[in-house]
């Protein structure tokens, strides 16, 4: 019967969960537990957040908002740990008492949406909402063949415990598609209550980790390994977040004799085969070249999969020494054989932000920056903006802006900061002759490279003698012209149209 | 020639491949679709099994850019020609073809052998006319009579892929005389005007002999002709129950043939519609092969921007009058990518003016610019006024074949080109590989789609894509490799086809790697590579246990004739040591900056 309501729950990513299931024969003597001991009942809150994501295909607007309800686990100090995506986009956060239903606005005290986690905390400091509640520790020390507890309210408040069993550790994708962490995989039957974002996963009364997705039919969950919650709060403790690090490598496996014999890496064990190097990565500047062969990585040896041997996990990706094992600042040792020759390479770890790559590869709480001028309406290009055209975008998006961001080098190249391009054109006076351009990359406005929309701004600022703007472009139709009087007098009548602001540069 | 979307703002006068906006793009994709759908029902009884083929291959739901046309009160047509004896059915022939399709995917068999129907028509001494895809990969061609048994042995004089039009003869002149003797070829008469009847006549499924159907002319318009899948012609709409097997045969008017029946939809997209190659195509099919050789369409090759915007005409200086097309870029390979810059303004074209929305006036008739480069041959002249740099030029330009944008083109009458080495399957990247294959990879997407419009055969004539691996012990771990595109080989440039066998056999290896063959993809870190001793005793173990009767078929692709494109490619000696100066010098080249000082020619 739960099973059923089930199916959708957990499965995906997002764990958006309106129902409320009746409970059978599941009595929590809350009344029993010392007062100090955490419980679901005393160390949970719930958490209401409203989100309202930004259209990238119009950019001056924003979506209906949506409702979306979790639990949070209660830290000291009066901080709630809720998981990123519970709160990503949100235009208002409330904390709700899990029995006294009390509530009290919050606010993001700090987050990773790589790592997927977010501490909040009232934003009335003298709310006397979380005074009875007990705070969780966290654990770090969850190890395959542990059994855990995951926690959830009752409606009514009582708490529900259900035990899982967790198989094995491994490193996985959290919330972003393109950062992988640590997490535990679990088994046992889990059971959906009216919270279903950030479900505390406990270890002896502690938090050992938070639930990430649960598969109804395998009944396996997935969770945020404590490690990675410990550094985050590490991290926000010490005043500026910094954030995990990367190392900015692409790499393949060694399996095949005969690559290893290329490599002159025969006779020795182990090995990953560096396919690419990203530009200004941490490897880039400590000289790590494609080509080379890591042989360790901080003194643990990498095997021809890419793993290591992890003292509790067993086999793990490498990059948990990176990403989870490591800070910003940290110097790591790497070893590589590079031409035949073993060479050991100091690498500083440094983190680079979505924001420092040429396609931002997530945008959230800020909407996409644009520019509009008499109707043609300027964008730079992120991967928001290319998944916005749905679930085949990579075939259904226009072409040359998905192979831009499958290759971004040749525009890296060119000193570009952000893909800025002609992403539609409205019907005006002033785009007269444009109305069928769209998804056109830009070269330069008036003769100035446009590397970012500010130049683009600039740019607009300088129209030649006679009022008119020249744009050009990499592709057909290469240039066209605007005039400036009117593309204003146009702009000025789009604000009585409804589009409120004609750019949004930060 | 007009090929590309005739679209309502931007005269494409060659196939604009890069998307030049969405809604186009778009268009163009269903459009696409619809003539490949189209292309699976040719007027031919084509063998089933490439029809079943075909249908596969395609999205049955894709809706072609096929506009409903309004219904409106239109007087029933004149009934000319109500007496069909007088019809010269002597002169109309059933084409019976066998063929047999190259199989891309598995490109040392043979492939696959079927047979067809159509029809064709006697134009002249000896001379039929039927549609190209009727007698393309082609066995055996027979020719047969109505009221006549015997079938006689045909072959083919010239074929014209891009018009759909081939010119037949039967093999034995003396049967010839003796069996159309007293047969008057049939007479080409005009265009017929809109709503008046015509008459198919052909040998369609449903019945072994002469079938003769009636229709009204409905539409005469620029359409794509999907044989080849990226021609545009004009074309005349007929509503007769043109089929399959119409296919070459002539739609009469008044006993002069107005058309060859060529294409259609299928009965669930648009019904009772059909499309005839109207006699302006016909006869320049005829005059151009009069000397014995088809030298095909000729193509300015150059994009242009509708100059509507005011701004465009303070910005070049133009007077406001209504007059102009601006030249977004002329190809290099084009006849006019050493004469027109990006900024020229086109006034006129052989004497007609031309309007900013690239319509120009011929005989009374508005009608899109590139009708006057349609009606020349190679190596005719045409005659442009220009506006650039605020004033006036003549410019004349000799009209040549615009060879890049044939990658996007079915090809025919060809064995597919390979190289087989130790399992590793090469083959140049065209139409007919891409539907084989079913490649998605974003690189090979790439270069298919801009290999034309960005320039991309400049440094790589032919586009080499390792297209399986057939697994063994020597290769097992390269089968992810399958569908990038190959960049170097040995440390030689891969540019043809013939450079993967030279830089496998031939004395080429990476420095410090002399023992291996190592093959690096774009946008690949991890080279392939296999050892050489491995490889050369792999190589015999795999044609045998993969029944492979030969490891290559290498021809030297066409666009290497085009004078004066590739003379920086065939120094093999420069590919060793390639400095980096060389890279970036080669990189500009292919840039479109770079076009003023890459086309001295």
């Amino acid at each position: 019967m739960m099973k059923s309501s089930f199916t959708s729950f957990f499965a995906g990513r997002s764990f958006l969960l309106a129902s409320v299931l009746v409970l059978f024969g599941l009595l929590v003597p809350a009344g029993l537990r010392a007062q100090e001991k955490p419980s679901p009942e005393k160390s949970l809150v719930r958490v209401n957040a409203t989100l309202q994501s930004y259209n990238f295909l119009r950019p001056w607007e924003k979506s209906a908002p949506t409702p979306r309800r979790g639990l949070g686990a209660v830290l000291s100090g009066n901080r709630v740990l809720v998981t990123g995506e519970l709160i990503v986009n949100s235009t208002y956060i409330e904390l709700e008492h899990p029995s006294t239903g009390e509530k009290t606005p919050a606010r993001i005290v700090g987050h990773d949406y790589e790592a997927n986690l977010a501490v909040l905390a009232p934003i009335d400091e003298s709310s006397k909402l979380m005074d009875e509640l007990v705070p969780l520790e966290v654990d770090t020390s969850v190890a395959p063949k542990d059994t855990v507890e995951v926690w959830q309210v009752e409606d009514n408040g009582d708490g529900v415990i259900t035990k899982v069993d967790v198989q094995r550790a491994a490193v996985n994708q959290y919330f972003i598609d393109s950062a992988v962490f640590l997490v535990y995989q679990s088994i046992g039957s889990l059971q959906a209550r009216a919270n279903s974002f950030t479900l505390p996963v406990i270890k002896d009364g502690k938090l050992g980790g938070m639930l990430l997705s649960y598969n109804a039919k395998e009944q396996i969950s997935q969770v945020l390994a404590g490690p990675i919650i410990q550094a985050f709060l590490d991290d926000l403790a010490e005043g500026e977040y910094q954030g995990f690090p990367n190392l900015g490598i692409g790499f393949e496996q060694t399996l095949d004799d005969q690559l290893r014999r290329f490599a002159r890496i025969d006779g020795k064990e182990g090995g990953i085969f560096v396919t690419n190097v990203q530009k200004n990565s941490s490897a880039d500047k400590a000289g790590l070249e494609s080509g080379d062969v890591i042989m360790a990585i901080g003194g643990h040896a990498i095997d021809s999969r890419g793993n290591y041997v992890h003292p509790t996990y067993g086999k793990l990706n490498f990059s948990h020494l990176v990403r989870g094992n490591a800070k910003v600042g940290d110097k790591i040792k790497i070893a590589i054989i590079r031409n035949g020759e073993p060479q050991d390479i100091d690498v500083t770890l440094e983190r680079k932000e979505p924001n420092d790559y040429l396609i931002d590869a997530y945008m959230f709480d800020r909407g996409p920056r644009y520019l509009i001028m008499g109707g043609l309406i300027f964008q730079e290009l992120t991967l928001p903006y290319l998944e916005s055209w749905g679930e085949n975008w990579d075939t259904r998006a226009p072409f040359k802006l998905v192979h831009a961001n499958a290759h971004p080098e040749q525009y890296e190249d060119e000193g570009r900061e952000k893909l800025v391009f002609l992403s539609q054109v409205l019907r005006t006076p002033s785009t007269l002759g444009y109305e069928e351009l769209n998804s056109v990359i830009l070269s330069k406005v008036n003769g100035q490279a446009i590397n970012n929309l500010k130049d683009l701004s600039k740019a607009f600022t300088m129209p030649d003698e006679k009022g008119i703007h020249k744009i050009e472009f990499t592709d057909f139709p290469r240039v066209i012209y605007i005039e400036d009087r009117t593309s204003r007098a146009v702009n000025q009548q789009l604000v009585q149209y409804g589009i409120s602001q004609m750019e949004k540069l930060d | 020639m007009l090929r590309g979307v005739p679209a309502s703002l931007f005269n494409v006068l060659f196939y604009p491949h890069e998307p030049l906006n969405d809604r186009m793009r778009n268009s163009r994709l269903s459009l696409s679709l619809a003539v490949a759908f189209v292309s699976g029902l040719l007027w031919s009884s084509m063998p089933t099994s490439t029809l079943a083929q075909k249908q596969n291959s395609e999205s049955p739901n894709a809706t072609p850019a096929q506009s409903v046309e309004p219904v409106v009160d239109i007087p029933p047509p004149p009934s000319e020609q109500a007496d069909v004896s007088e019809i010269n059915f002597g002169a109309i022939v059933r084409v019976e073809v066998d063929t047999k399709q190259p199989n891309y995917r598995v490109p040392w068999n043979i492939g696959g052998m079927g047979n067809g129907v159509g029809t064709g028509f006697l134009v002249g001494d000896n001379r039929f006319v039927t549609n190209a895809h009727v007698v393309s990969n082609n066995r055996l061609i027979y020719i047969k009579k109505t009221n006549d048994p015997r079938p006689y042995k045909a072959r083919v004089v010239n074929v014209a892929h891009d018009c759909d039009l081939a010119l037949l003869e039967i093999e034995n002149s003396t049967e010839f005389k003796t069996a159309f003797s007293g047969v008057e070829p049939l007479v080409i008469g005009d265009i017929p005007k809109l709503n008046t009847t015509v008459i198919a006549v052909g040998y369609p499924i449903g019945g072994e002999r002469i079938s003769v159907t009636r229709g009204v002319v409905s539409r005469i318009d620029f359409r794509p002709y999907s044989h080849s899948g990226v021609d545009f012609h004009l074309t005349i709409q007929v509503d007769a129950a043109i089929n399959p097997g119409n296919s070459g045969g002539p739609v009469l008017q008044d006993n002069k043939v107005v058309g060859v029946a060529f294409q259609g939809y299928s009965g669930a997209v648009a019904q009772n519609t059909g499309y005839m190659i109207p006699v302006p195509v016909v006869e320049r099919f005829l005059k151009d092969t009069a000397d014995g050789t088809y030298d095909h369409y000729v193509d300015l090759a150059t994009q242009t921007l509708n100059v509507l915007n005011p701004a465009q005409r303070i910005a070049l200086s133009l007077p406001n009058d209504d007059v102009g097309v601006m030249v977004t870029e002329a190809d290099p390979a084009g006849p006019a990518g050493s004469i027109l810059k990006t900024g020229d303004v086109l006034l006129s074209i052989d004497g007609h003016v031309i309007a900013s929305d690239g319509f120009i006036e011929i005989e009374g008739e508005r009608v899109n610019l590139n009708e006057i480069i349609e009606r020349k041959f190679a190596g005719d002249m045409v005659a442009l006024e220009i506006w650039r740099d605020g004033a006036r030029q003549d410019l004349k330009i000799e009209l040549e074949r615009f060879l890049p944008y044939l990658i996007q083109a079915n090809t025919y009458d060809k064995q597919p080109d390979f190289v087989l080495f130790a399992g590793l399957q090469f083959q140049p990247l065209d139409r007919n590989l891409m539907a084989a294959h079913n490649i998605s990879d974003l690189q090979v997407r790439y270069f298919y789609s801009y290999y034309s419009s960005e320039g991309l055969y400049r440094e790589r004539p032919e586009v080499i894509i390792l297209t399986a691996v057939l697994p063994d012990s020597a290769n097992t771990y390269l089968q992810p490799y399958v569908h990038k595109v190959i960049d170097t080989i040995n440390g030689k440039k891969i540019r043809v086809l013939q450079d993967v066998w030279d830089a496998l056999h031939g004395d080429f290896s990476e420095k410090g790697h002399e023992d291996f063959h190592v093959i690096r993809c774009l946008g690949e870190g991890r080279p392939l590579v296999m050892e050489r001793a491995t490889a050369r005793e792999a190589h015999d173990r795999i044609m045998a246990k993969y029944n492979v009767n030969f490891d290559n078929h290498i021809e030297v692709p066409e666009i290497l004739s085009v004078e004066g494109l590739f003379d920086d490619i065939d120094d093999d000696a420069s590919d060793k040591d390639d400095t980096k100066e060389k890279k970036q010098e080669k990189s500009a080249k292919s840039a479109p900056e770079a076009i003023k000082s890459a086309s001295a020619r």
